[in-house]
């Protein structure tokens, strides 16, 4: 047996709207992995499945939903009410104290009055009008979301007022009969429009149509109707009082058919509606159609899980140096290769430029160290500020130390630019500054290529 | 590292520190998590990114330390190789004897998936830097495994040296591609994906299935945001607070006091909709660094907001006939004195600090009846539809940036003003539909059956502001 669509309808909205805080990711894994569960069974998804498998620690039942057994319980209180009605009206309506007939035009119109109310109910439900809306659901319109169940609302309430009503023609129809059998009911009809005998008879035939055939005798005839005919002043036209009661199978017929039979009719067809509208409020759902994709689709992963952010790198904490004087400048991975700028940093006397790393063999290196060994002074090591510090300028530094005096002062300058020379903006140094405090060599410097403002003072 | 089996494709990024490799992969997988920022040269470890589709694997990429010892490398490469023949066994030789090696940690961590996993060899260099030869001895390595490879011209600067590079890359690689990582289009992905599977016949089939698939996941996205951007909307325009005021209380203070809270509520809902969407670009560090990715584009009150993407009282009374009479700042100018955004020019210095609120003709006020001193009040559902197209305006812009936003992008998000509107995108029945759509929105009208409608409405407007914004082609710094 399957949940009623009801129920269905009212879970699914309740699982969309929590899984609207959910990502979009996980939405399609976990959908995707059901529809794939499936197929693999052979089986079709279906959206009660899928209620079952993403929330698995909840028990399936065939109960009905919280809400709609609210619905449930109003109905339950108001059926005693309505037969409590059903049974004053009739009492009212067969109310009979000897000084005139009861009047079967009264209760014709009586009963044509709820064809108009339950047919105003039926409509009110099938266009989803709900005028006392806000009265039933004080909290709507607040900060209360929509809820699927505010699309049932006029559905609902159908039911339980041709529920409600079905009770109060039964009760009535029970009391017409119990009436019958102890009283000595005196009908008649009376009308202030001059209406002919025959009219009249055309009507209650009319009326009477559908169960002529199943019992005649509850078809007055017009002997009966000419005879039964009243007015408020004169004598009365019949001369056996006993035929007044001849019109009481006519009455339980009419009840019968144009008041109980109708509810009964529109209570099993509100009940249908309301399953209908759940199945295609539930076919519409804004959630069904993304639903249905995830199942189709299959799921995407690009990445790897978010990781958490790489730890930013520390601010350096070695400071610059001035320029040291110095007569060696080593040019690194061909820096400045084409230009003699890079003299104007040295002292003038004896000095020479050296080339190492780029596309200079390791041999050359080599060759480089032995023949800076032999020389004095501080050593410049002129740099590329944009290309990063690599293991090789650290494998030379190191291969420096070990074939010179660790005390000897290597001064290490990034360039931002090489024709004409430029310094490197603060972020290209920062990674420079890094580097030389990861070598822990207190003799290896980092300094600024100088300005030529403070170039002019240096040789001034 | 994702184990797989040697048939799915695998592309190793390599090359120099510092030259876009995690930006590339960072793109490519959309994940931007990686670690673009770094230090260069702190990479220690080969990290896999797969693409799965329902969990199966159909190609890694593999973001690699890089290059710190090359000439070494290359040194004993030479010294341990006897032809042209044996290189490859010669690569292979070296990874196996120096992979325990610290000095060549970050060289071996680099050859692990070529030389285990088959890769594929995907070399990045920074066009915007000038060609110099010291790469050469890398790519000599590379070209030494003799597993297929192609070179990647990215651009992490303004300088454009990719013609240089081009050259000398024409050299060692048979394919030789210009990729942008932090500007490149969606389609340039895809292509460069394809270009990926060109490497090798047998991957071909996996490249193309994987970016159709990426393909569809972008039509999904779209379908997704124009989803979030309706339930929002609807949100937004239906949303109440209500409280009580005493008898005691100052009146004014009391209705400023709500009306705060509803201010307080549209934002945080504007925002939780930005989340929502940045989530499901796969954007999560934008959410991490709110302070360093701040909107620049204002407050949702704000005059600014009104401006840009609000409109005149008469496109709103004539919604699709009115000729010109659409929102921004020229419009008011047409339309001066009868809008509300009459002070669009004055209020954009005040709007800058965020400061001038249009919010208090923005909701219904409604009040019950005086019981027992005390009187409960509520403020909205939204009573101007202006508000309506601030929001959407607002909305689609985020969505603009963000799904245009590449996952190696890392620059602040900018939002400059334009001249045109771009509801000017869209035909006279669009707009005239879309004026329908937020006409129900604020009546509440929350119908299932034309939901579909809806969402499509909203997805023609997000294609239509699409393309104004790239028929603007104002200056985007970021992208």
């Amino acid at each position: 047996m399957s949940k009623s669509p009801v129920t269905l309808l009212l879970a699914f909205d309740d699982q969309v709207r929590r899984d609207q805080n959910q990502s979009a990711l996980f939405l399609h894994r976990r959908d995707r992995r059901y529809a794939l569960d499936c197929h693999a069974q052979q089986q079709k998804p279906s959206l009660a499945g899928w209620l079952n498998h993403i929330t698995p620690h909840r028990p399936e039942t065939l109960q009905p939903d919280a809400r709609i057994k609210r619905w449930q319980r109003l109905s339950r209180l108001l059926l005693p009410v309505g037969a409590l009605l059903g049974v004053v009206t009739m009492l009212g309506l067969l109310f009979y104290d000897g000084s005139q007939q009861i009047n079967v035009t009264v209760i014709i119109g009586f009963v044509a009055l709820q064809g108009l109310l339950a047919l105003l109910t039926t409509l009110q439900a099938l266009f989803g009008w709900r005028p006392w809306g806000r009265l039933l659901t004080p909290g709507r319109g607040t900060d209360r979301p929509t809820t699927a169940l505010d699309g049932l609302q006029p559905q609902l309430a159908a039911c339980t007022a041709h529920q409600t009503a079905l009770v109060f023609t039964l009760a009535g129809l029970l009391t017409l009969l119990a009436m019958i059998v102890v009283q000595d009911l005196a009908f008649g009809w009376s009308t202030t429009l001059r209406t002919s005998a025959e009219s009249y008879g055309a009507l209650i035939h009319g009326l009477a149509t559908p169960w002529q055939a199943l019992w005649p005798a509850a078809v007055p005839s017009m002997a009966l109707i000419e005879q039964t005919q009243f007015f408020r002043l004169g004598d009365p036209r019949i001369a056996e009082p006993a035929r007044y009661g001849d019109w009481w199978p006519f009455v339980c017929m009419l009840w019968l058919t144009y008041a109980v039979l109708p509810r009964l009719l529109l209570t099993l067809f509100a009940r249908l509606h309301l399953r209908t509208q759940a199945r295609r409020q539930l076919l519409r759902h804004p959630g069904r159609q993304s639903l249905l994709y995830r199942f189709d689709a299959p799921t995407v992963e690009t990445a790897s899980s978010p990781s958490t952010d790489p730890a930013m790198p520390h601010q350096p904490e070695n400071q610059f140096h001035s320029l040291p004087a110095s007569r060696d400048l080593i040019r690194w991975g061909g820096v400045a290769h084409d230009t003699d700028e890079p003299l104007t940093l040295m002292e003038r006397d004896n000095s020479r430029l050296f080339d190492a790393g780029g596309t200079a063999s390791l041999a050359h290196d080599q060759a480089v160290l032995n023949e800076l060994a032999e020389r004095e002074g501080p050593v410049i090591l002129l740099a590329r500020a944009w290309e990063p510090p690599t293991g090789e300028l650290a494998d030379f530094i190191q291969e420096a130390r070990r074939s010179r005096s660790r005390d000897r002062l290597l001064a290490l300058v990034p360039i931002g630019g090489e024709q004409p020379l430029t310094p490197a903006s603060p972020r290209q140094l920062a990674q420079w500054q890094r580097f030389v405090e990861r070598q822990k060599d207190a003799n290896l410097w980092i300094c600024q290529l100088p300005t030529p403002d403070r170039e002019a003072r240096q040789h001034g | 590292m994702v184990s797989s089996s040697p048939a799915v494709p695998t592309f190793a990024i390599v090359g120099h520190p510092n030259r876009g490799k995690s930006s590339v992969v960072a793109t490519l997988s959309q994940n931007d998590s990686i670690a673009i920022a770094m230090e260069p040269g702190t990479t220690r470890t080969s990290d896999t990114y797969p693409l799965k589709v329902d969990g199966e694997v159909l190609y890694n990429l593999v973001d690699t330390p890089g290059f710190q010892r090359p000439r070494k490398v290359l040194a004993w490469l030479e010294a341990h190789s006897a032809s042209a023949s044996d290189r490859p066994d010669t690569v292979r030789a070296f990874y196996l004897q120096h992979r325990d090696d610290p000095q060549f940690h970050d060289e071996c961590e680099l050859l692990r998936p070529i030389i285990e996993g088959q890769a594929g060899i995907i070399y990045v260099v920074d066009g915007s830097v000038p060609y110099s030869p010291g790469n050469e001895a890398e790519m000599t390595i590379l070209q030494w495994t003799g597993r297929p490879s192609l070179a990647l011209i990215n651009a992490i600067g303004s300088d454009d040296h990719g013609t240089a590079w081009e050259k000398a890359l024409g050299q060692y690689f048979r394919i030789v591609r210009r990729f942008n990582a932090v500007t490149a289009p969606f389609s340039q992905h895809l292509g460069l994906l394809r270009g990926f599977g060109q490497l090798e016949p047998r991957w071909e089939g996996l490249l193309n299935t994987a970016t159709t698939h990426l393909e569809r996941q972008r039509q999904q996205q779209h379908q997704a945001a124009a989803e979030l951007i309706m339930h929002a909307m609807n949100e937004m325009m239906q949303l109440q607070v209500s409280g009580t005021m005493s008898d005691d209380d100052n009146r004014n203070a009391a209705r400023q006091r709500l009306q705060q809270r509803w201010l307080d509520a549209q934002r945080k809902r504007e925002s939780q909709l930005r989340q929502a969407i940045e989530a499901l670009y796969q954007h999560h560090r934008i959410q991490r660094h709110e302070q360093d990715l701040e909107w620049q584009d204002g407050d949702l009150f704000s005059q600014r907001s009104r401006a840009a993407w609000g409109v005149s009282r008469t496109y709103l009374a004539t919604a699709g006939f009115g000729a010109g009479a659409l929102g921004g700042v020229g419009i008011d100018a047409l339309t001066f004195g009868t809008s509300l955004g009459a002070g669009a020019l004055v209020g954009g210095v005040l709007g800058a600090a965020g400061s001038y609120f249009y919010a208090d003709r923005l909701g219904k006020w409604s009040f019950g009846p005086l019981l027992g001193g005390l009187q409960s009040m509520r403020y909205g559902p939204v009573a101007d539809l202006q508000f309506a197209y601030v929001i959407l305006g607002r909305a689609l812009n985020h969505w603009y940036h963000i799904s245009h936003r590449n996952h190696a992008g890392r620059d602040p998000m900018r939002l400059e003003q334009a001249e045109s509107h771009w509801l000017e995108q869209l035909s006279k029945d669009k707009r005239r539909e879309l004026q329908s759509l937020l006409q129900r929105l604020s009546k509440g009208i929350t119908d299932g059956r034309r939901h579909v409608h809806w969402v499509q409405m909203i997805s023609a407007a997000m294609d239509a502001f699409e393309q104004w914004r790239q028929s603007e082609s104002m200056p985007e710094a970021a992208y």
